[in-house]
């Protein structure tokens, strides 16, 4: 049986930890409105207008949808990181020796991992959406929540790549490559029709992707959106249940079978 | 009533290394058990496999009706565990640390609050409530890390050393606490290296070496079962002799002899206020003035001596 009470508890507690990385909170921030007010209107420049007669709409309306989902992912990875500091001071046998089940523990890691890069994101989301203009309200809001879902998933991967690798400079480099490939091989960068079809078969099938397009979709920009927004939703769904399934697998066979190295 | 835990030939290998050796010990409900041993000697493989941390290789326990391997979420509820490094995070503050162990343990928002103050005032940091962990002392981390069994008050409370770096009087003061918490209804499992603290609060104490469990009774029990009820330590000016060690032997009433240190004996015998001035000629005679000989009662130590052939320092190092 599990506690809702437990998972919140869980969660509350990563959502403080949060709050004391002052530096990067400022720093994502600063990437983000770099990455909008130069990467985007630059570019967005050289694009006009062979790019909005394919897409139907500006490359910058594209692409700033898309970075809001890159920069929600990027934060929400974090927790991964968390595992490795929690790790040097001992704190997962503190974690492991609480009186929640490890479904409750990883099920309110993830959660609360997720939640603190949501709100966090929120008010450059809420940007975005001022940029781009918000057409549909209910459609926005299943979009809204399924982003809610994608961080949980995303908070739940980082923790099953942390759990599973036992080594903050190796998690560091497969972060790094598992970003240039999950990042690039979606379409928060560029439409789906600009890539070759060999790409197209892992872009469609990419939670990143998902979630971009859902967001498009929320926000209005439907013509950039080739995934239909149920099958979206539901890879979300599978995302988030699959990697929340593998963190409690791991944490009670790896962490459990001899500790942390 | 049955135990209320029971090791059943619990053992945990990691590779080659048998950290925990087939271990059988039972605990009663109400007791405050001590687990000692020097360091390497298994005390905290068996406390992490208690509290379900790690999983046993072999072997199970039992905290009340559940077992460790099978049943580890109820298992944990009956149980809280103070860790013998401080487990917390060092942005952490000691105020944030306590109120949300009381709160993940499942205390109301105003016993939280009221037992959160209570203890920090008690161990004096109350004034450092809201300092981050980074700044304290050793001393201090590992007050905060005791004071979360202390405001749980869990139906069995495993301590592992919980009074290392700490002061005389913060000792003092936790022991106190170890007690009241039995008091109130807590059966404790106290993990130590200090024999004096297993001596002072505990009604068993189990020794542990190299994984095995050596001997577990009262302490008065234990220090009754070395053969002579006397000790008389010696300290020389110079190194003694191999063949005065052997004489010393020899003389009546004494069971045995020990070199803690190359001029230091403890003299296992019977009577001792009788045999001090025969034993103080004997070091005239040998040519090995005395620097200083005192009569004592024999120790946890002295039990740890008698089982191993080795002090605590000896079997560390070992």
């Amino acid at each position: 049986m599990i506690s809702l009470r437990n998972i919140w508890v869980v969660a509350e507690r990563d959502l403080r930890t949060f709050v004391n990385y002052k530096f990067m909170l400022i720093m994502r921030a600063i990437w983000f409105l770099a990455q909008i007010a130069l990467f985007g209107l630059i570019v967005n420049k050289m694009f006009k207008p062979d790019v909005e007669l394919a897409i139907g709409t500006s490359y910058f309306n594209f692409y700033a949808a898309g970075i809001i989902i890159t920069l929600l992912y990027s934060t929400t990875v974090f927790i991964g990181y968390d595992i490795y500091e929690e790790a040097d001071h001992g704190v997962i046998e503190y974690l492991l020796s609480l009186p929640v089940s490890r479904k409750e523990l990883v099920l309110g890691r993830s959660i609360g991992g997720g939640l603190r890069s949501f709100i966090y994101v929120s008010p450059m989301l809420l940007f975005v959406l001022y940029l781009i203009g918000v057409t549909n309200l209910l459609q926005f809001l299943v979009a809204f929540i399924s982003l809610f879902l994608f961080a949980f998933g995303v908070a739940g991967f980082s923790i099953t790549l942390a759990v599973s690798i036992k080594s903050s400079d190796k998690f560091d480099i497969l972060l790094g490559v598992v970003d240039a490939l999950i990042v690039r091989l979606s379409t928060t960068l560029y439409p789906l029709v600009y890539m070759p079809n060999y790409y197209q078969a892992f872009a469609r099938f990419n939670p990143l992707t998902f979630a971009a397009d859902l967001f498009r979709w929320g926000a209005g920009i439907e013509s950039t959106v080739l995934t239909n927004p149920a099958v979206a939703v539901f890879g979300i769904i599978l995302f988030f249940s699959i990697f929340t399934f593998l963190g409690i697998i791991l944490h009670e066979r790896r962490l459990e079978g001899g500790g942390w190295q | 009533m049955p135990p209320i835990i029971r090791m059943i030939n619990l053992t945990k290998k990691f590779g080659n290394l048998t950290a925990v050796d087939h271990l059988d010990l039972e605990i009663e409900e109400g007791e405050i058990l001590g687990l000692l041993g020097p360091n390497g000697a298994g005390k905290t493989t068996t406390l992490l496999m208690l509290t379900t941390v790690i999983k046993p290789t072999e072997g199970t326990a039992f905290i009340g009706p559940y077992d460790v391997t099978s049943e580890s979420d109820k298992a944990r509820t009956l149980i809280g565990m103070a860790f013998q490094d401080p487990k917390m995070l060092w942005v952490s503050t000691p105020w944030d640390v306590l109120n949300w162990h009381a709160k993940v343990c499942g205390l109301s928002t105003d016993e939280r609050k009221k037992r959160v103050q209570w203890i920090l005032e008690e161990l004096g940091l109350w004034n450092e409530r809201r300092k981050t962990v980074h700044t304290f002392s050793g001393g201090m981390r590992k007050r905060v890390e005791t004071a979360k069994i202390l405001i749980q008050r869990p139906k069995i409370a495993i301590i592992d050393e919980p009074t290392t770096q700490i002061d005389i009087v913060g000792k003092h003061k936790i022991w106190n606490m170890i007690r009241t918490l039995r008091e109130e209804g807590s059966t404790i499992l106290l993990a130590t290296n200090e024999l004096y603290e297993a001596d002072m609060l505990s009604d068993r104490a189990a020794i542990m070496h190299k994984g095995k469990l050596l001997v577990c009774d009262n302490p008065k029990k234990l220090k009754d079962s070395i053969p002579g009820g006397d000790i008389i330590e010696v300290v020389l000016e110079k190194d003694i002799p191999k063949k005065s060690l052997e004489e010393v032997k020899k003389i009546n009433r004494v069971v045995d002899v020990l070199a803690t240190k190359p001029n230091h004996l403890k003299i296992y015998l019977n009577k001792a206020e009788e045999m001090l001035p025969q034993i103080t000629e004997f070091f005239l005679k040998t040519q090995a003035p005395i620097k200083s000989i005192q009569m004592s009662e024999p120790t946890l130590d002295d039990v740890f001596v008698h089982y191993t052939g080795l002090t605590i320092e000896e079997a560390e190092k070992k």
